[in-house]
């Protein structure tokens, strides 16, 4: 079970990047209700009635928010003062011969590195 | 060569796997395209049957018993150009207790395919031998339909390969007490990987962090088959993202199939739905999710939408 629904920020309980604009705000926001509606069939066997009732009611303060430019604006700069806000950046999966961690460091070849040691600007 | 491994699973039996496997490899071949189906089900295969042919060797259990010397040996010619077939194999008993080193032998030999797209039919379950094929593909497609069934075991297989993957890494870097950690608080104490993951960030950072980023490199597509409406059709999208925020995994939902009679009648013709009907509503899905796949390298370049460790 979820413990911690407060950990989610308000872009996050309606699924859009914090540059989102009002349109894609009302479409997050109508996206969620239809997930967390009574009886609905995506919380099945994960999700418990209290849990879903809980985060329908932080969806609702969430739309609340988001919605006035004012109140976003505070909430916004809450938002970055409390974790610093960077744009995704892209990771995957390199081959599909094994998994690997994503965001490895690119592997430098061993002539790299020799050339490296003698040359100062490679 | 540009090479793909598909893998069609998902955690319910008759949700279309198989379906979904044929209709991508008739799709893929009718483009000029190379492709070998495996029918990796290996408690219950019938590939052959959507395709139309008989089942007969040789077949996959050839492959693992030594009697074809490779596993494209092991590959028959379709009436369909292009594309190839491994039969699943006839000798259940002995290929679904399939022992480790075999199973490793076949993962090699299906990345060795000489052909540009594999698409591994998956069985039913959350079995060890499933997940790690399952795993090993990219894209890995979980196939469910709009019933309370299917979505249950959805969120089983794919809280199966999470676990599966975590154990991986966690062998892989030898923290094995934090295995059986993980056992009790995810299976005995039915706590969320989210809430697994928030205790390990308190208490072990580093292991924390590792396990995290293999479990964002974990990134399955969900395919919605038989669906009426269109409410059924938005069902996929909250599942990829409850499984987001619930499984902290970076699901990918491809879209919708819409129920079509036809397919059963196909199959009770034993013909293949998709050369038939290539109009039809359900046919013009499946190219159109393949196409997202096949074509862009947007799938394995993409963002992952913004979530953070529980504590950061």
């Amino acid at each position: 079970m979820l413990k911690k629904i407060e950990d989610w920020n308000y872009y996050e309980l309606l699924s859009v990047e914090r540059t989102a604009s009002r349109d894609e705000i009302w479409e997050g926001y109508q996206a969620a209700l239809a997930t967390y509606r009574d009886g609905s069939m995506a919380l099945y066997g994960l999700v418990s009635e209290a849990e879903r009732e809980l985060v329908l009611g932080r969806i609702q303060e969430a739309f609340q928010t988001l919605r006035d430019p004012e109140k976003r604006r505070d909430y916004d700069l809450a938002l970055l003062r409390h974790a610093p806000y960077f744009p995704p950046q892209a990771a995957f999966r390199k081959s599909i011969d094994r998994l690997e961690i994503e965001e490895a460091p690119p592997r430098i070849s061993l002539w790299a590195r020799i050339k490296r040691l003698f040359v100062k600007n490679p | 060569m540009d090479k793909r491994v598909w893998a069609i699973g998902g955690g319910k039996g008759g949700t279309g796997k198989s379906f979904v496997a044929a209709s991508l490899g008739l799709h893929l071949a009718s483009l000029d395209r190379d492709v070998i189906l495996v029918d990796a089900d290996l408690g219950a295969p019938n590939l052959h049957t959507l395709l139309g042919l008989k089942a007969g060797h040789p077949d996959l259990g050839d492959f693992l018993t030594g009697a074809a010397p490779s596993l494209e040996a092991a590959a028959v010619e379709t009436p369909f150009r292009g594309l190839r077939l491994i039969r699943g194999s006839e000798n259940i008993l002995f290929i679904a207790n399939l022992p480790h080193f075999r199973k490793l032998r076949l993962l090699r030999q299906i990345r060795q395919l000489p052909t540009q797209n594999v698409i591994l039919d998956l069985g039913t379950g959350s079995s060890f031998n499933t997940l790690d094929f399952f795993l090993s593909a990219n894209p890995g497609i979980v196939v469910a339909t709009p019933e309370p069934t299917a979505i249950e075991n959805t969120y089983l297989f794919l809280k199966s390969c999470i676990m599966r993957v975590l154990k991986l890494y966690m062998d892989h870097y030898k923290i094995r007490d934090l295995h059986q950690k993980m056992l009790d608080q995810i299976e005995k104490n039915s706590q969320s990987i989210y809430g697994f993951f928030k205790s390990l960030m308190e208490t072990d950072r580093s292991y924390g962090t590792i396990l995290y980023r293999a479990l964002r490199g974990f990134r399955p597509c969900l395919v919605m088959n038989k669906t009426r409406d269109e409410h059924d059709v938005l069902l996929g999208r909250s599942i990829a993202d409850v499984a987001r925020k619930y499984l902290l995994i970076d699901m990918k939902y491809l879209g919708a199939i819409p129920y079509d009679e036809d397919v059963h009648a196909a199959l009770r013709r034993l013909s293949p739905y998709y050369p038939g009907h290539r109009d039809a509503a359900a046919a013009r899905a499946i190219r159109q999710m393949s196409e997202e796949l096949a074509y862009s390298i947007e799938f394995t370049l993409r963002t992952p939408p913004e979530i953070r460790l529980p504590d950061v």
